[in-house]
């Protein structure tokens, strides 16, 4: 099936009359997803988002429940589900890659997050293959297809005039037979989308376990200004802190993004802090990035979109640390 | 010899000899004209130094982290020197603590478009005022007409445009703190922010405690903003923030006479924490 280029905005509009479609657009000068809405022009020649579209699943705050005392003394507790219908389109592959993560983390092992399940089972994930690549892309290094979105519900790939459609599962079928009458048969193929920056990750896990103390972690950390920017900005980084705000006999229950770069993040009631510097911090994160992550789930928690290679304020550069892992010689164990 | 000669020379010298423990620069980065920061402590390395016309990062924030090795040295332009007798005037250093090898900035340019950065066309002193060597000769550089043009914008918008105007900035913030963790006036051993007890910020991002935020810092900062404009520069969501810093600096010229910080070490306290009778006090 294609999509003309000219029936888009028909389609989107379409679209966005029933449900809450979002589109990679900007915003006051802030590159992210929006509600397609009156004065919202929608941006799919974008390579990418600055920021990522995790927060449709897990939005930066989250009220979980809300609570008040009423004039009998009886507690109540009123559960909040913000969640609805919700169309993302024009996501991109390494983005795809990121919701394989995210559903690891909030909807396996035996731990089913809610709220993300919630949201997650009302989304629909409308993918658009990639043209071109930022200098900083290197999602082919990681494993992604940049033309092509294997979790997505409904894949667009762009053949020049026209996107090719491709249903992918149950959800995204009944989609595209909604969709018909902006549809055409026919087949193309779609255009390739050169990735430049390239980096070896082999070896690279393993070679990460035998490097806790290695001295590359103090080279790396060293100009670290442990600002939150880098996680904040990342498509997978998915810690939360769940806190709550009292006023008088009514009080609220929310969760919020936080970050291992804060020093606050590990900081324990009596004082403690298990990663007091940068060093443990930064170490952390790059560690459940490319090593931790790996062995739990089978899969990198680093997708190559560059956000973070483009956003630090310092150039602190993941793949120049991939680099240096691949060319770092661990010592061997010792005889003891 | 160039100046990215002199320094690798003298970082390579002053690392031999055992006059410094560490040497804070310049290395290139990845990608074409980036840079990033580099701390040395094996003179082996001063050869990765670099200085060019891509050295966004100011260096001064590095010395705190690397003191206790010893005594640091590092390349200072005038926002890095204006950075270092910030840190010496609020007692965060000694200035036997550093070595500055000064350095003539011609301004730095965005490594994209090869326009001037921003920071480097507002600044005003962009050759070192402290040093204890020059790499080369100071560099020329045009100084801004109007060192609060920004403001005057904001000044001229009503209390109902100007509420909207501060809400559409703070909607944006996501409060990752870089804007904090890159300022040399930054340097409370515990942030407000973190103070998770006292709770002075909540942990919501919104509107309100993004404001909170962001004019807290402002106020905090006050006659202490060096207006290197780091906080600008970095902020992922390209916050104005120098026009906020900038509107607090203009009422304290103002109120107390023309002013710019970080220009001279001093034991004197600066404007906003001391007073004299004759202060004018129009709120009163």
């Amino acid at each position: 099936m294609l999509l003309s280029k000219q029936n888009l905005m028909p389609l989107l509009n379409s679209l966005a009359s029933d449900v809450d479609v979002f589109v990679p657009t900007t915003i006051d000068g802030v590159k992210k997803f929006a509600r397609l809405a009156d004065g919202v022009e929608p941006d799919f020649d974008m390579i990418n988002t600055t920021m990522p579209p995790k927060d449709l699943l897990f939005p930066q705050t989250q009220k979980m429940y809300h609570f008040d005392v009423d004039k009998n003394g009886s507690y109540h507790i009123h559960e909040y589900d913000e969640s609805r219908e919700q169309i993302v389109f024009g996501i991109r592959p390494c983005d795809m890659r990121s919701i394989v993560c995210l559903d690891e983390v909030f909807l396996t092992k035996g731990f089913v997050d809610e709220f993300y399940a919630n949201a997650r089972e009302k989304l629909l994930t409308v993918s658009i293959g990639c043209t071109q690549a930022a200098e900083t892309c290197f999602c082919t290094s990681m494993g992604v297809d940049p033309i092509y979105a294997p979790n997505a519900d409904v894949m667009l790939q762009d053949t020049g005039d026209a996107y090719k459609v491709t249903a992918q599962t149950p959800k995204g079928e009944a989609a595209v037979s909604a969709w018909s009458e902006f549809l055409s048969d026919g087949d193309a193929e779609p255009v390739n989308c050169d990735v430049t920056l390239k980096v070896s990750m082999e070896g690279v896990v393993d070679k990460l376990e035998g490097m806790y103390d290695s001295p590359i972690w103090e080279n790396l950390s060293i100009k670290c200004l442990n600002c939150g920017t880098c996680t904040y900005v990342c498509p997978t980084c998915h810690c939360f802190d769940i806190s709550q705000e009292n006023r008088k006999k009514d009080g609220v229950r929310f969760r919020c993004w936080d970050s291992c770069m804060f020093s606050e993040y590990t900081a324990m009631a009596g004082g403690h802090n298990p990663r007091p510097e940068k060093l443990e911090r930064e170490r952390n994160r790059f560690m459940h990035k490319l090593n931790f992550f790996e062995r739990r789930y089978g899969m990198s928690l680093c997708v190559g979109c560059g956000r973070c290679v483009e956003k630090c304020p310092v150039a602190l550069d993941i793949t120049r640390l991939i680099d240096d892992i691949g060319s770092y010689e661990v010592a061997p164990a010792s005889a003891e | 010899m160039s100046a990215q000669e002199i320094i690798r020379a003298r970082a390579k010298e002053l690392l031999e000899s055992g006059e410094i423990a560490t040497f804070i620069g310049w290395e290139a980065g990845r990608f074409t004209n980036q840079t990033t920061p580099l701390v040395i402590t094996d003179a082996a390395d001063a050869g990765k130094l670099v200085f060019n016309e891509y050295c966004a990062n100011t260096l001064a924030k590095y010395v705190t982290d690397v003191l206790a090795r010893g005594k640091v040295g590092l390349v200072v332009r005038g926002c890095d020197s204006r950075a270092i007798v910030r840190l010496i005037n609020d007692k965060v250093i000694k200035r036997e603590d550093v070595y500055l090898v000064g350095v003539g900035c011609p301004g730095m340019k965005d490594r994209k478009t090869d326009e001037p950065l921003k920071k480097c066309t507002e600044c005003r002193h962009n050759n070192p005022l402290v040093f204890d060597e020059m790499a080369g000769e100071n560099a020329e550089k045009a100084v801004p007409e109007d060192r609060f043009a920004e403001v005057k914008e904001v000044e001229a918008m009503t209390a109902a445009e100007r509420t909207r105007y501060f809400e559409s900035i703070y909607a944006k913030c996501i409060r990752c703190y870089a804007c904090r963790d890159v300022c040399p006036c930054c340097t409370c051993r515990e942030c407000f922010v973190d103070q998770r007890r006292e709770n002075w910020v909540g942990k919501q991002n919104n509107v309100a405690e993004n404001r909170f935020y962001g004019l807290t810092r402002v106020m905090h900062i006050g006659d202490r903003c060096i207006e290197c404009g780091e906080c600008e520069r970095v902020c992922p969501m390209d916050l104005p923030l120098m026009k906020l810093n900038r509107k607090v600096i203009q009422d304290m010229n103002d109120l107390f006479g023309e002013f710019e910080s970080g220009l001279v070490i001093s034991a004197e306290p600066s404007v906003l924490t001391t007073y004299e009778l004759t202060d004018r006090e129009e709120f009163m």
